[in-house]
């Protein structure tokens, strides 16, 4: 009956790690920086500066500027891909369900196969995360060729976790035995497999799948970590086996200083103990005692300790540690009422943001360093550690950002409405010199006068009209042998008359010679004057037709400005009491979790005080039965 | 002779050391903690896509107010490959007068590595002729200081004006190279 009570629970020891695992996982998949677009040219330099605060994980700066530069139709020769990358935005920023519309709308359309095949993977994620394994299947069967990248190794493993989540084990374990990846996702999906193996009675397998991650050397901290629980996963499988391997040297594999120490320092202890040596057990159990009793391994470990000294007959160190534990047991449940009295009080997540880097970036790939040892922070480790915990604490920290952020628009609306003020200002001092330069400018009258020279100049060309186009010097010369003329029809007939009309026949021969030799030249000049007055006239009359339209406008500009200030402000005072009160009630619904958290603490330090209280009565009785030791 | 502990003692020993190592699942919000929690979640994801509306009109306004397209003109940074040339500055002059001067992290090197564009500058400018000039601050090849500068006349005319200044490799020499590129 106990056996099978222990048995029972090993395998919730494994469902655990399942668990576990997929919660590693899914905090890689909530890195969108991972599903980095694949290389493409930018041929939109505004899609490249949207991918500039991508690639740095400014999600919020990211869709702001994509958003914005869609509406200015500046990223017509990327429209997939930057609704592609719109919903991977929306997804990293927690809006699964405007995610999954942008998502649902590409694969309505006609798109590229690689970009249904990724909308289809980030739906089966959304899917995934929310709890909706059967339609996440159904997106990943659909996928038609490998995703690019790294998305490849990550669909695997996401369709091995939907099937494990399914209950579907020996599935998953088919897909994940096939996979031959050497990359970073190789060693989760051993990790996987392992525990789907396990969980689908085939041990063994698991075992060895196990003990592959459980022995990999690790280059990071997510590999050593990986590589803990792959044992503690181990340890434990082993633990319920009893007479196989020895899970002490499997556990014993488990870092002194990682987030797994723990637990492996209290289950090395079981290990010891079940194998009959209370002796060798006590050595990682006097070890937990020393570390700080928050946890709760470490407030296990102080009747574990005990325990192993009635197994050694020393009754009266047993006693001794059964008392001190019922006391520190006492001290804690006191110091876990402060807590709650604390987070009851309002501001703990506060507390808790102010151990985290300062950024202004909402988004959800911070990480809490360490809690400060205060009241209201101290025992919050296990809740942090919840998916929902840390979603809330997400969102309350980007409600508080988001409060930032309309705080400086609120700012910049102002300037905005003093410079558009001074527009208006400007444009009505320049008004009387607009209307005067309207009023003084007979543009018709000088294109009257334009046409009036273009036709004379016709004329002149049709007649070959050479004096027409001669300078005022020719002219004058012209006028003068006319009037020469006149005065030698006047004069008596004789040899003097003849010479000097000899002479005026020269002039006028030289003067006509010399009118028709530039008379070519002038005509070109001529015509060209004409164009570039006909040309002059035209941009005088845009100009002066652009300060009369200017006149109109500005105004109008201004005063359509002024109201799209109007209209941000007024969104912006309707949104910031939304903010106030959704952070509130985020905080009030995590600060229920955390005192549900606190109380289940609580209640299992009232267990282990009764069992300590149990079992120092059964001592007595001994003691008493046998005449005392 | 040896006290011997309750068995149930032992048994609830092991249950709770298991029990604990399920503590992950303990932490996990009771059915009415859950709900208040997806109630709230909702009411975030709500408001943030408000925010985004919002700050999209905001981001809309700001540049058609400021930055008119007649007077437009816009700056951007990009980096193809760059393995010869590691970029710690840019400082940038429109007609001789320092507009830009951005010193640059190392996570926006990685951005322009991973194929981001940087809107360097965007300011105003009136029609006719001008001079943009670039220079850029780094590490060359061999780790040494490397200064260089780039010039580029531009013809601003009614529309909007963008200009790419870009950092590429040029095999041949080993060497990087800077180019300015005007998109119409």
């Amino acid at each position: 009956m106990r056996q099978r009570s222990s048995t029972t629970r090993l395998y919730a020891i494994c469902i655990v790690m399942v668990l576990g695992a997929a919660a590693a996982w899914t905090a890689h998949a909530d890195e969108p920086a991972r599903d980095a677009p694949p290389p493409t040219k930018i041929r939109d330099l505004d899609y490249g500066d949207v991918l500039f605060h991508f690639f740095q994980d400014d999600y919020f700066e990211s869709i702001v500027r994509l958003e914005a530069n869609r509406d200015f139709n500046r990223l017509k020769n990327h429209a997939a891909e930057a609704e592609l990358l719109s919903g991977g935005l929306y997804l990293s920023l927690g809006l699964h369900t405007e995610a999954e519309r942008i998502f649902d709308r590409l694969l309505a359309g006609p798109v590229a196969p690689s970009v249904r095949d990724r909308a289809r993977f980030y739906l089966a994620r959304i899917g995934y995360q929310r709890g909706y394994y059967e339609a996440a299947l159904r997106n990943l069967g659909l996928i038609g060729q490998p995703l690019a990248g790294k998305l490849e190794p990550e669909r695997r493993l996401l369709e091995a976790n939907v099937l494990m989540s399914l209950g579907r084990y020996g599935e998953a374990a088919q897909r994940l035995e096939s996979w031959s990846d050497t990359g970073g996702w190789s060693n989760y999906a051993r990790f996987n497999l392992g525990v789907a193996l396990v969980r689908a009675g085939d041990t063994a397998r698991g075992r060895q799948f196990l003990d592959q991650v459980g022995t990999l050397q690790p280059v990071n901290e997510e590999q050593a970590s990986l590589r803990d629980r792959a044992n503690l996963a181990l340890g434990f499988a082993l633990l319920q086996q009893q007479g196989g391997d020895d899970p002490a040297v499997v556990l014993s594999r488990v870092r002194l200083d990682g987030p797994f120490t723990n637990k492996a320092l209290l289950a090395l202890g079981w290990a010891e103990a079940n194998a009959n040596h209370p002796d060798r057990a006590l050595v990682p159990w006097l070890e937990l005692q020393q570390r700080r009793l928050l946890d709760a391994s470490v407030q296990e470990s102080l009747i574990a300790v005990p325990y192993a000294y009635v197994k050694l007959a020393s009754n009266g160190q047993a006693s001794q540690h059964y008392r001190s534990a019922i006391d520190a047991y006492a001290r804690e449940s006191r110091r876990i009422d402060e807590s709650i009295a604390a987070i009851r009080q309002g501001g703990f997540l506060d507390s808790i943001l102010a151990t985290v880097p300062q950024g202004d970036r909402p988004g959800w790939f911070w990480q809490l360093e360490q809690l400060p040892d205060a009241p209201h922070t101290r025992y919050l480790y296990h809740l942090l550690a919840s998916h929902e915990f840390q979603e809330g604490l997400k969102n309350y920290r980007d409600l508080r950002l988001m409060q930032a952020n309309l705080s400086r628009w609120t700012d910049s609306l102002e300037a905005f409405g003093a410079m558009i003020e001074a527009r208006e200002i400007a444009a009505t001092e320049r008004e009387p010199r607009r209307q005067e330069m309207l009023s003084g400018t007979d543009l018709d009258a000088l294109a009257q006068r334009q046409q009036e020279l273009a036709d004379r100049f016709a004329q002149v060309e049709a007649n070959r009209d050479v004096a027409a186009l001669a300078s005022p010097q020719e002219r004058a010369q012209w006028e003068a042998l006319a009037r020469i003329d006149a005065t030698l029809a006047a004069m008596p007939p004789g040899p003097q008359r003849d010479e000097f009309t000899e002479r005026a026949r020269l002039l006028r021969g030289a003067l006509s010679w010399e009118l028709d030799r530039a008379y070519k030249l002038r005509a070109t000049q001529t015509r060209r004057d004409l164009r570039e007055t006909r040309a002059a006239l035209a941009e005088a009359g845009t100009r002066l037709a652009a300060i009369a339209e200017a006149g109109d406008l500005i105004p109008r500009d201004t005063l359509g400005f002024a109201g799209r200030v109007n209209e941000l402000a007024d969104r912006v005072a309707r949104i910031a009491p939304l903010i106030d009160n959704t952070a509130l009630a985020q905080e009030r619904a995590l600060a229920d979790l955390a005192v549900t958290e606190l109380q289940a603490q609580q209640k299992r330090l009232g267990s282990y005080s009764t069992q300590a209280q149990f079992a120092l009565a059964s001592l007595y009785d001994g003691a008493t039965a046998g005449g005392g030791r | 002779m040896k006290p011997k502990p309750h068995p149930l003692l032992r048994v609830a020993r092991l249950l709770t050391v298991l029990a604990l190592l399920a503590s992950p699942i303990a932490a996990m919000p009771s059915e009415g903690d859950a709900t208040g929690l997806k109630t709230v979640d909702q009411d975030v994801q709500t408001l943030k896509k408000q925010l985004i509306d919002l700050n999209r009109d905001l981001f809309k306004l700001e540049e058609e107010l400021l930055y008119p397209a007649s007077t437009q003109v816009a700056v951007f940074l990009s980096m193809n490959v760059g393995t010869f040339f590691a970029l710690d500055s840019v400082t940038l002059k429109v007609d001789d007068k320092e507009v830009a001067n951005y010193l640059y992290t190392e996570r926006e090197v990685q951005a322009l590595h991973r194929g981001g564009v940087q809107k360097l500058y965007l300011g105003n400018l009136k029609a006719g002729s001008h001079e943009i000039v670039a220079f850029f601050t780094g590490k060359g090849p061999h780790d040494r200081d490397y200064r260089r500068g780039t010039t580029l006349k531009v013809d601003k005319t009614v529309g909007a004006k963008y200009v790419e200044l870009r950092i590429t490799d040029r095999e041949a020499s080993l060497q990087p190279e800077f180019v300015v590129r005007q998109w119409e």
